[in-house]
């Protein structure tokens, strides 16, 4: 049945990218400056970058998305939107930095046959992610496989700081920026009835002055 | 443990040795199910919940994760798939890769069916230019499509349903108190207007629940 659903779906994403990719115009990037620039991003851009774009790009919408739902009342909106914040503030740094420090840690336990020197500590541990393919001389180039493996491990580190970190870093943060809100909210409803009252008492004085030039 | 842990480090290495968007999509989708069956496993170990609650919002916080992995998956599939498309038939290159085939004379580039790799006969560099073009446009598609999935269609997606919830919610937690001003109906019928499980549960769920649609706290 799942099975099912997933070909349903691949296919259903098959189908649209063909006829999408049909319609676009054929593209050359000629700069090499451009070329370049995406060469780096198939080297350098894994997981943890990945991460990072979609927590600064998550700061840009979702708040805004969540403010601007007019389905719930004014507060609700305010408190969505500060949680969502606080979540994409907290996910972001834990997802990073976990993601980094997992494909870190491979890189240590990943080394070529050909790195290993006398020096090398723990010789025997420094192979222990290395696939067949690379000590065999086949695969050369292990940056995408340390990558893909450091972020697999990460995900599970990551089942575990979404309890010990993220959540109560959400909680912390939502309660401080729900406190900010309350805060101003309380100004604003202070200035708006120090408003009112000052124009009951113009109000109040005008007919006195009135009454005082029609004497005078 | 070394021998132990080989056949899964080779499995890696063939997979996504080098091919960094599907192992981005893959990670994202392990990641959301991860995420959410946490979420499961924290309910169903929640001693203040009692039981009868449990059985509500374990579906329903499966639920939730489902439109985010599918929507996630079906997005960001699409956006790599024709990233893919555009670069392995040629449609999208590198200058110097598009001059090597039109200097070439090679047929059909850019054209349905033909592929750069297998048909383009290129030579060694040109083919670590290709591959270095298609590497970098298949992350920046995978990045363009889990920013669109994860910050634009989720959101919405999930605002709308849980919207729909509270509205659900408010309505259900408002009914008791008309029974019970309303004693004719009360004693007519004693189950006519009192909340069903579902509802009371929700009820419950939208007063108590720390972190509301909290499926959406990906990791």
């Amino acid at each position: 049945m799942t099975s099912l659903n997933v070909n349903r779906i691949t296919t259903a994403a098959r189908n649209v990218t063909a006829t999408v990719a049909g319609a676009i115009p054929t593209v050359t990037i000629n700069g090499e400056r451009a070329n370049k620039i995406i060469t780096w991003i198939g080297k350098n851009i894994s997981s943890p970058e990945n991460r990072l774009i979609l927590g600064v790009t998550a700061l840009m919408s979702q708040p805004f998305i969540d403010l601007h739902n007019r389905k719930v009342d004014e507060e609700t909106r305010k408190v969505s939107a500060a949680r969502t914040v606080a979540k994409i503030i907290a996910g972001t740094l834990t997802g990073v930095l976990v993601r980094k420090g997992c494909i870190k840690a491979i890189d240590a336990f990943s080394m070529l046959p050909s790195q290993i020197t006398s020096k090398t500590k723990w010789p025997w541990l420094r192979t222990l992610f290395t696939p067949d393919s690379a000590i065999s001389g086949v695969l050369t180039d292990l940056t995408h496989h340390k990558n893909a493996l450091g972020t697999i491990i990460s995900l599970f580190v990551m089942t575990i700081t979404n309890f010990a970190i993220d959540a109560p870093l959400t909680k912390f943060l939502t309660n401080k920026f729900v406190d900010k809100i309350k805060e101003k909210d309380a100004i604003k409803a202070e200035e708006a009835k120090l408003k009112q009252t000052t124009q009951q008492i113009i109000a109040q004085q005008k007919p006195q002055e009135v009454k005082e030039v029609a004497r005078g | 443990m070394a021998n132990f842990l080989k056949p899964f480090v080779n499995w890696v290495a063939k997979n996504y040795g080098d091919n960094i968007g599907k192992m981005l999509i893959h990670t994202g989708v392990i990641g959301w199910i991860l995420s959410s069956a946490a979420q499961v496993v924290a309910i169903m170990i929640n001693d203040k919940i009692p039981k009868k609650q449990k059985m509500y919002m374990i579906p329903q916080e499966i639920a939730d994760a489902g439109v985010n992995i599918i929507s996630f998956y079906l997005i960001t599939q699409t956006f790599k798939g024709l990233g893919s498309k555009l670069v392995d038939t040629g449609r999208w290159l590198s200058g110097p890769v598009r001059k090597f085939l039109l200097d070439n004379n090679i047929q059909n580039v850019g054209k349905k069916g033909f592929d750069v790799l297998t048909q383009g006969h290129l030579t060694p560099e040109m083919m670590t230019k290709f591959k270095d073009f298609r590497s970098g446009m298949d992350v920046i598609f995978t990045t363009i499509g889990t920013v669109l999935s994860c910050n634009i269609v989720t959101p919405i997606v999930r605002n709308e349903i849980a919207a729909n919830r509270q509205k659900k919610s408010i309505k259900t937690m408002e009914e008791p108190y008309n029974v019970v001003s309303n004693q004719s109906i009360f004693t007519q019928n004693p189950y006519m207007k009192r909340p069903t499980m579902d509802s009371f549960t929700g009820n419950s769920y939208a007063r108590t629940s720390v972190y509301p649609n909290s499926s959406s706290l990906k990791i």
